[in-house]
């Protein structure tokens, strides 16, 4: 095999690494506000149910997770769920995998809504209530304090720990490969396996390094964007 | 008529009596300063006043308009207690300027909110005000780009913005180098025109007998001394007012 050959083959299996990449983004950092909030909530059974899930997912390796969503449906409730859907959307000889990337997905949604929510709610915390009071006094209420005042002081503290916690997520896609998800470092397996190439496996850092400098690049100019003020 | 009653304030924290009957009134244009040692309650009483606290007893009226009563104020609603608090404002003692936004946003934020008139009205009124508390060329400076006075500068003007029509200071020089007091000072004492009503909570003993009309000392949660600045000052009447003032003076 060429070396553009490798290449291309590998980077068929990195687009399921950033496909995994920004579901999980898109649908984690949304989804990790309303589980701030409920860790925040000053009705106790809801922030103690809320924090103690929060202590659960990040208390258990992801691969675990992966493994509890991607087994607990078909080992508990007889539910082939996930194997239904890679049959679904079969189309050739080979097996789709698409089933797979779903639980992949969940698992790796909940995962870090969870850490994202930690990060929002120490963010949140950290702004001090006399900012509160002093749009409080001048007749706000607390939806306006909240978006005009809050807002932005609580990006701009959450953003240098959200683009650690996103650098990380590109390397963590790579556990999707113990469900056999087609992610990059799976496709690299399949080389050493059938092809006896094993230099493709270190070859698939360098993607990985690659899209790491441009999250990091891209992630430093809006940490700089919003370094205007000091809050 | 009196433009601010406070009948009967009282107010503990757990089992801390901070305010043990709180009673004055104020009439419009009065500068109001109050004294006295640090926990004996002056915070907490400014902080009931723009209800930021509820008191737990006591009534609170402005122009004869009764805004809080402990008896029913369980029935105040968030929405109540945001109109109530229009009639007030306040300047803290750490300014809490909002960091991200300039002078003239400081100043513009809340009137847009509340909508109190045209864009071009709040932008020329924060502008007058802006002006008057001397800061107009850093109008589009961050408050990180401002020295202390500057910032406390600022929060008065965003305070004056909602058009309050009792205006509380929370030691608004403490946290300043002393260098800086001068300059806050000299603002509020220029403030003191006509209909606008203050009440200042200062360690400033010079500032509290040249500008203000009455003073309250505040001691252990009670008032212990009110007047003239020259009954207070020059006559006091309590012994405890008396130990304050002396060991005040003797630190000058
Ligand atoms: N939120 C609070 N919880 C408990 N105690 C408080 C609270 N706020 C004030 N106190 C207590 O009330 C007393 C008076 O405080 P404060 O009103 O700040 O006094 P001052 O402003 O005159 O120094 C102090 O003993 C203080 O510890
Ligand atoms: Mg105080």
């Amino acid at each position: 095999m060429t070396f553009l050959e490798v290449t291309s083959f590998l980077f068929d299996g990195f687009k399921i690494s950033l496909l995994i990449f920004a579901v999980t983004l898109l649908c984690g950092a949304p989804l990790g506000l309303p589980i701030a909030f409920c860790s925040m909530s000053r009705f106790k059974p809801l922030r103690a149910v809320s924090r103690i899930i929060v202590w659960i997912v990040r208390g258990i390796p992801l691969m675990l997770q992966i493994f509890i969503i991607y087994y607990v449906p078909s080992l508990v409730f007889e539910w082939e769920i996930w194997k239904n859907l890679d049959l679904a959307f079969t189309t050739g000889r080979e097996l789709s995998f698409a089933g797979r990337v779903f639980a992949v997905m969940i698992a790796f949604i909940l995962n870090y809504a969870c850490y994202f929510s930690e990060i929002y709610r120490g963010g949140i915390e950290s702004i001090s209530k006399g900012q509160y009071e002093a749009g409080y006094v001048l007749g706000l209420n607390k939806s306006q304090v909240f978006r005009k005042i809050v807002l932005k002081q609580v990006i701009q503290r959450i953003v240098p720990p959200m683009s650690n916690e996103i650098i990380t997520l590109i390397k963590d896609t790579a556990l999707a490969n113990c469900i056999m998800v087609g992610e990059i470092i799976y496709k690299a397996n399949i080389l050493a396996a059938e092809d006896a190439l094993i230099w493709p496996l270190f070859f698939s850092g360098a993607f990985y390094l690659l899209f790491v400098g441009l999250l990091t690049i891209v992630l430093g100019k809006i940490e700089k964007k919003l370094s205007y003020f000091r809050s | 008529m009196a433009v601010l009653e406070v009948n009967n304030i009282q107010k503990h924290f757990g089992k801390t009596e901070v305010l043990k009957g709180i009673t004055f009134s104020l009439e419009r244009g009065q500068v109001l300063a109050i004294i006295g040692s640090s926990g004996s309650g002056k915070t907490t009483l400014l902080r009931c006043l723009n209800f930021l606290e509820t008191p737990d007893e006591g009534t609170i009226s402005v122009d004869g308009k009764t805004l809080f009563d402990a008896a029913d104020h369980k029935s105040l609603s968030d929405e109540v207690i945001r109109q109530n608090r229009l009639h007030f404002g306040l300047v803290f003692q750490n300014f809490n300027l909002f960091p991200q936004y300039t002078v003239l946003q400081n100043v513009t934020l809340a009137p847009s909110l509340l909508k109190t008139g045209t864009a071009e009205e709040i932008q020329s009124k924060a502008l007058s005000l802006i002006e008057k508390v001397g800061l107009i060329e850093k109008k589009e400076s961050y408050p990180c780009q401002l020295s202390g006075g500057q910032q406390q500068r600022v929060a008065i003007a965003r305070a004056l913005a909602m058009n309050p029509e009792i205006l509380c200071f929370d030691e608004p020089t403490s946290a300043l180098d002393p260098e800086l007091t001068g300059e806050v000072l000299k603002v509020i004492k220029a403030l003191k025109s006509g209909d606008s009503t203050m009440i200042v909570v200062t360690h400033e003993m010079e500032f509290a007998k040249n500008v203000a009309d009455k003073v309250i000392f505040m001691a252990d949660g009670v008032i212990e001394e009110f007047g003239t600045p020259e009954e207070v000052f020059d006559n006091p009447q309590s012994p405890k007012t008396k130990a304050f003032l002396a060991k005040s003076f003797e630190e000058i």
